[in-house]
């Protein structure tokens, strides 16, 4: 089990609180600048945070109070870490096999155990024909693989990948995906991902961080978080489209703009007559020709077609709330609809999840940050 | 021709070479790493450049004195003259190894780092032989110029034959008698020497290791 709990103020704000367990693979999204490498740097000791304690499997790789009581400072080498560099960053004077060779040049083998490990890395990434190659003679692809076999030849007890993919074509992309899959499967250790593709990270990790100015802001399966973020930032960060406002007060979620109320349920956290932020999934909406009692009339405004998908913009009448509808092409043809015709939309209030209106320099975030899910 | 000038010219200029590139790629190691005190250390080693070699040799001369190292005095000794020479190339030792140490990516380092290589392996195993064009053009450079040396070898160690009577000096010392020709076959051999020496380095070393591996 991997455990990460660090703050800091300066060089750059920072407040992580995350646990990764062994074999889960736990991705770190944010916007560019969120601090996701930094947290990767930092425990792989390649950083050094002002307090917090970093341990991996009850091992404490670092330690410190805040106060300038350092208890525990492993250097990088001393920490049995497997780091993937966004830019593979191999040895270039090494070949494939040379640069798998260098993190065994402390384990005490001899050079032909050295030599059967790396060669067997190697063919369990696919390249062991390419191991005397040099690495401007790879491909970006090639070379992540070495830098692959290379991060785990230590049989490191965590693997940190920073952005692994960004630099590298779709194609060979989901060659590695497939890797990735299946290594994590075989070496049961915690996996950190860094990624800013929300899509990979809903793809691969088991359960995603989300990120924003050095912040850990919610820590949760994909699909609760697409579903229930836990405040409006989180929701903006994983590109929820339905993200409404209004007022709630006694079960009852007021629309802003609008005259609907809605039913909605609330683990009673939100205080009388909050103003909240609401989102809805594309399950909770329905659209169809006449009314109904809990449907709201709406304009189609847009209408992109995306093969089998259509993307629809409808505008609540009379408001100025725009959502976006999602149905596949049969069902837009069914309803006959064209743009600027009158629809009735039901939104499900049994799905729509409200969350506190956090502004941005909001200090109760920090207090929110540590909550675990 | 003055075949001794030429041999002790080599000598000088192979021992230079031989202590100073140790010194080089330490000295350059330590201040690729410096921070605040680096701009003032590297003024401080880059001097010997924009002096003239006349004031060089002038402080030399007067700071060895009746010194001796050993019991070898240091005025007008091929001991002092070494040891002029070692101070005078001190920036063309660093500067090129210094370059080639400042060129690796510092990821290429990290990347050692959580490989769980130690400093001494960092070195050894990734920076030593990234940086080894940097380390053969300083070697190239400090050879060739102390072959070319005047100056300062004229101030310290003056002009006593098979002792301190360098090639360049040689070639000084025929112009006065108006040895024209002397001078002008010394002048030659000395442009030979330089000239390979420089184009070896060129030849064998000069492709960019860092740069044809894209990752600078």
């Amino acid at each position: 089990m991997l455990k990460v709990k660090i703050s800091q103020l300066l060089p750059s704000p920072l407040q992580i609180n995350l646990e990764c367990a062994p074999g889960e693979l736990h991705a770190l999204v944010g916007p560019s600048g969120s601090g996701k490498t930094t947290v990767l740097r930092t425990i792989a000791g390649l950083n050094k945070p002002a307090s917090g304690k970093i341990e991996c499997n009850s091992e404490a790789w670092f330690e410190a109070d805040g106060l300038g009581n350092q208890v525990q400072q492993l250097p990088p080498a001393e920490r049995s870490c497997g780091f993937l560099f966004q830019q593979y960053a191999l040895f270039p004077h090494l070949t494939a096999l040379g640069n798998v060779l260098i993190p065994l040049q402390n384990s005490g083998l001899t050079s032909s155990e050295r030599k059967e490990i790396s060669i067997d890395l190697l063919e369990r990434m696919g390249i062991a024909s390419l191991s005397d190659r040099m690495p401007h003679q790879l491909s970006g692809g090639q070379q992540q693989r070495v830098a692959l076999a290379r991060a785990l030849a230590r049989q490191p007890k965590a693997l940190l990948l920073d952005e692994p993919f960004s630099a590298i074509d779709a194609p060979t992309r989901q060659g590695l995906y497939k890797t990735l899959a299946e290594l994590r499967s075989d070496l049961n250790i915690p996996i950190l991902l860094v990624t800013h593709d929300l899509r990979e990270a809903d793809l691969l990790a088991d359960r995603i961080t989300v990120i924003d100015q050095g912040i850990s802001l919610q820590t949760a399966a994909p699909q609760t978080l697409f579903q229930k973020p836990r405040n409006s930032r989180v929701a903006e960060l994983v590109g929820i489209s339905n993200m409404f406002h209004g007022v709630f007060d006694s079960g009852k979620l007021t629309w802003d703009g609008c005259q609907q109320v809605f039913n909605v349920a609330d683990k009673g956290k939100i205080p009388p007559k909050a103003r909240v932020a609401w989102v809805i999934p594309q399950s909770g909406l329905s659209v169809h020709n006449g009314p109904s009692n809990a449907s709201v009339p709406a304009i189609v405004e847009k209408m992109n077609s995306l093969g089998q998908i259509a993307v629809i913009q409808l505008r609540i009448q009379d408001s100025e709330n725009t959502i976006e509808w999602e149905a596949s092409s049969a069902e837009v043809k069914r309803l006959q609809m064209e743009v600027g015709c009158l629809m009735h939309l039901e939104l499900d209030g049994n799905q729509i999840h409200i969350m506190p209106l956090r502004p941005i320099n909001d200090p109760r975030r920090f207090q929110e940050s540590t909550i675990p899910t | 021709m003055d075949i001794d000038a030429i041999l002790l010219s080599l000598k000088l200029a192979f021992w230079t070479m031989a202590l100073m590139l140790p010194f080089g790629i330490w000295a350059a190691h330590k201040l690729v790493k410096l921070n605040k005190s680096r701009p003032w250390l590297e003024a401080a080693l880059a001097l010997p450049l924009v002096l003239p070699p006349t004031v060089l040799g002038y402080y030399f001369l007067v700071s060895f004195g009746n010194t001796s190292f050993f019991g070898i005095p240091l005025v007008f000794s091929f001991a002092g003259i070494l040891i002029a020479s070692l101070i005078v190339n001190i920036p063309f030792a660093i500067q090129p190894i210094q370059r080639a140490f400042e060129a690796i990516n510092p990821e290429i380092r990290e990347a050692a780092q959580v490989s769980g290589l130690s400093n001494w392996q960092i070195f050894r195993l990734i920076e030593l032989p990234l940086s080894w064009r940097g380390i053969t053009g300083a070697a190239a450079l400090t050879f060739a110029h102390t072959l070319g040396e005047f100056g300062v070898v004229l101030m310290v160690g003056g002009a006593i034959p098979g002792e301190t009577k360098t090639a360049s000096i040689a070639i000084y010392d025929k112009v006065q008698s108006f040895d024209t020709s002397g001078a002008g076959s010394l002048a030659l051999v000395l442009l030979g020497i330089s000239l390979v020496c420089i184009a070896l380095s060129y030849g064998i070393f000069g492709r960019n290791p860092n740069r044809r591996r894209g990752i600078s």
